[in-house]
């Protein structure tokens, strides 16, 4: 990933939607969406978003990473801090 | 009499011309030959040996799929001890949860020592520190350096594999398997699809090279599950075969990497549970099998779980365009206890499937219709292997009866490890009590109806009945205590779903029955990651139960298919199915 390119919020926000979509939940996105709750995914969904993450972003979650991740916007805010490391 | 393990390994560690092969998610292979994995274990066994590591002590591991893994299992056979695989904690999922099973199973496998992926440990610190007498987890490269060991000769009895299985209850137990039980599920399998050499080959035999067959497995199975361990590893050991190993999570995330790679490897054996071929069907995009030829794969075995004979046409169906041959689909059946494998379809034929009347079989009777539920075949018992249905006292049933099923064979468990009365509820005149409820039919072919053990299957995944109703209990507008949870097998289902019968509290429900169902569908899915495939909320003190209070699970299940629960109604899938089963709704 280019660093010079830098990815907007609002690219973070399509991409995610677009795989949200892929796991079933069609609605727009907001930061307080809960990723369990609201998304509903359950724990086959959760690994496959963590993975598509990962390969979409070309980051690495960590174990650390995941544990702070429960909302949409805590899943933003790291892929931002990752993206722009 | 000495085990055959030994041999084998001396065999494989001779072997640099086969080897397996490790993909990742982005399809980037690593092969490492059979010679340098079993010295990389030898290496490990010195370590372990230097440890003090005897021959019949337990070895914990909890690794990912990887060298890492096969260098420890390995190296721990060579040493003559038994290896404990144990579920590495996965990703975004409930830690405090995990760490509390993966206590409890250290607990009961009682390890000499736990072998770990350096990643990991830090995961496993509290787990471990829980452990008495005390133990210590290390890393191989923590490992003391000491000079690499031959196989050690054990005798066949000794402990061989501790395989944690969810037993009769959900709560996982360790199996204890002697060498022998592990050397004959090897043979026989692999006695099911021999190698075929250039001239002895049949001549209609379908071949890669001219005359030849040489057998290659691809797998994504979890290595501390039986299927992919005992199933797919050990077989590939004593060939020695080449193999082809995938991380769980990658099929998961990627289900096309299953299918992808049997093509590349051009693999001739590849299984999975029914959930995996509807995920397969589900999420694979037509572009991402370009160029995919599945024409290698001769055995594409289906069992874990009850299989579903829609998934696996459909699948079918949909993959011949890219040469997947109907015929290669086995239904098989097996469970830990009995070491793995008991019964086998017929290979090279299509899945026996047959219809039965609905009300009948509620009743206990399989008779044929031709507008009943359809229900898949799964086999014959292997040689060596007998199968029976019986009744609650026990006594065997005859053909067309449903009974739990009971097994009998050459590699059953010595028993639950350290749990003699465990032991004692399901072994019994060396007849193992499979907890399955089933029939055979005129032929002697098995098939099964549904489970008497409370044991819920949803996705791949093995729970505990009280976990969940523990979940959707707390949730207010729920009678304390007054949830099942049961999994089934819906007609024209692709998998087992969960259902949850929920008995609502004395006194008005606030928001509606619809509300109550939705949050108990969300508690479930917050608290245990499971989606409940249907909710039905009853009266108070409508689930059955036996004189001292016990839920009777089984029996909901019968009563609520048979539309005798009275209930407030429930979520999308309102109440229970009529008989006749065209009701439900998907």
């Amino acid at each position: 990933m280019d660093p010079a390119a830098a990815i907007s919020p609002g690219e973070i926000r399509g991409t995610l939607a677009e795989i949200a979509s892929r796991l079933g939940y069609r609605g727009s996105l907001s930061p307080e969406l809960r990723l369990v709750e609201d998304l509903r995914l359950d724990s086959v969904g959760i690994l496959t978003l963590a993975v598509e993450v990962e390969d979409r972003f070309r980051i690495c979650l960590d174990a650390a990473d995941e544990a702070a991740i429960r909302t949409v916007g805590d899943l933003e805010r790291i892929l931002r801090a990752k993206l722009e490391a | 009499m000495t085990d055959a393990l030994g041999g084998w390994l001396r065999g494989a560690a001779r072997r640099a011309d086969r080897g397996v092969t490790f993909v990742d998610r982005r399809e980037r292979e690593h092969q490492a030959p059979w010679s340098e994995l079993v010295a990389r274990a030898a290496l490990v066994a010195g370590g372990l040996m230097e440890l003090g590591v005897e021959a019949g002590d337990r070895v914990a591991l909890v690794f990912p799929t990887g060298e890492g893994f096969l260098a420890a299992f390995l190296g721990t056979l060579i040493v003559g001890a038994a290896p404990a695989p144990l579920p590495p904690p996965s990703r975004l999922g409930n830690l405090d949860e995990q760490q509390r099973r993966l206590a409890a199973m250290l607990g009961a496998a009682a390890p000499r020592l736990v072998l770990a992926d350096a990643p990991l440990l830090p995961l496993l610190r509290e787990p471990v520190a829980a452990i008495r007498p005390a133990v210590r987890a290390w890393t191989l490269d923590e490992l003391p350096r000491a000079a690499s060991v031959a196989p050690v000769e054990v005798d066949e009895e000794t402990l061989g594999l501790v395989q944690f299985s969810s037993g009769t209850t959900g709560t996982p137990k360790p199996v204890a398997l002697s060498r022998r039980a592990l050397a004959v599920q090897a043979r026989l399998l692999n006695s099911l699809w021999p190698d075929v050499e250039a001239n002895g080959g049949a001549p209609h035999e379908r071949s890669e090279h001219s005359g030849n067959l040489v057998h290659r497995g691809f797998s994504w199975l979890p290595l501390h599950h039986d299927m992919g361990l005992v199933g797919c590893v050990l077989p590939a050991l004593e060939r020695p075969a080449d193999m082809w190993l995938l991380p769980p999570e990658a099929f998961v995330a990627k289900p096309a990497l299953w299918l992808r790679g049997i093509s590349r490897a051009r693999a001739t054996v590849s299984v999975g549970p029914t959930f995996a071929y509807a995920r397969a069907l589900r999420r694979i995009r037509d572009e991402e099998l370009d160029g995919v030829d599945l024409s290698s794969w001769r055995h594409a075995l289906c069992g874990a779980e009850a299989v579903s004979p829609q998934t696996l046409d459909a699948f079918a169906d949909r993959f011949a365009r890219w040469g997947f041959r109907r015929e290669a689909l086995t239904a098989v059946y097996g469970l830990a206890e009995a070491g793995l494998a008991v019964t086998f379809g017929a290979l090279d034929a299509p899945v026996a499937v047959d219809r039965f009347d609905r009300r009948a079989l509620l009743a206990g009777r399989a008779v044929a219709d031709p507008e009943g539920r359809e229900i898949a075949g799964v086999g014959m018992p292997l040689p060596g292997f007998a199968v029976s249905a019986r009744d609650d006292e026990g006594r065997e049933l005859p053909p067309g009866r449903v009974g739990t099923i009971w097994v009998r064979g050459p590699s059953l468990m010595d028993g639950y490890l350290g749990d003699a009365a465990a032991t004692a509820r399901v072994l019994r005149d060396g007849w193992l009590d499979t907890g399955d409820l089933g029939f055979l039919d005129a032929g002697g072919e098995l098939f099964l109806v549904g489970r008497s053990k409370d044991l819920v299957i949803v996705r791949g995944r093995n729970h505990a009945p009280e976990e969940i109703e523990e979940a959707a209990a707390s949730v207010e507008g729920v009678r304390p205590g007054g949830v099942a949870a049961v999994g089934w097998l819906p007609e024209r289902a692709a998998e087992e779903e969960l259902l949850l019968l929920v008995e609502r509290a004395r006194g008005d429900v606030i928001d509606g029955v619809a509300a109550l169902a939705s949050a108990c569908r969300d508690a479930v899915r917050a608290r245990i990651g499971v989606e409940a495939g249907r909710v039905a909320v009853l009266d108070p003190g409508t689930l059955p139960r036996t004189s001292s209070g016990k839920l009777r699970r089984g029996e909901a299940l019968r009563r609520w298919l048979a539309g005798e629960l009275a209930g407030a109604g429930g979520d999308s899938a309102i109440g229970a199915p009529s008989p006749a089963g065209s009701a439900e709704q998907g």
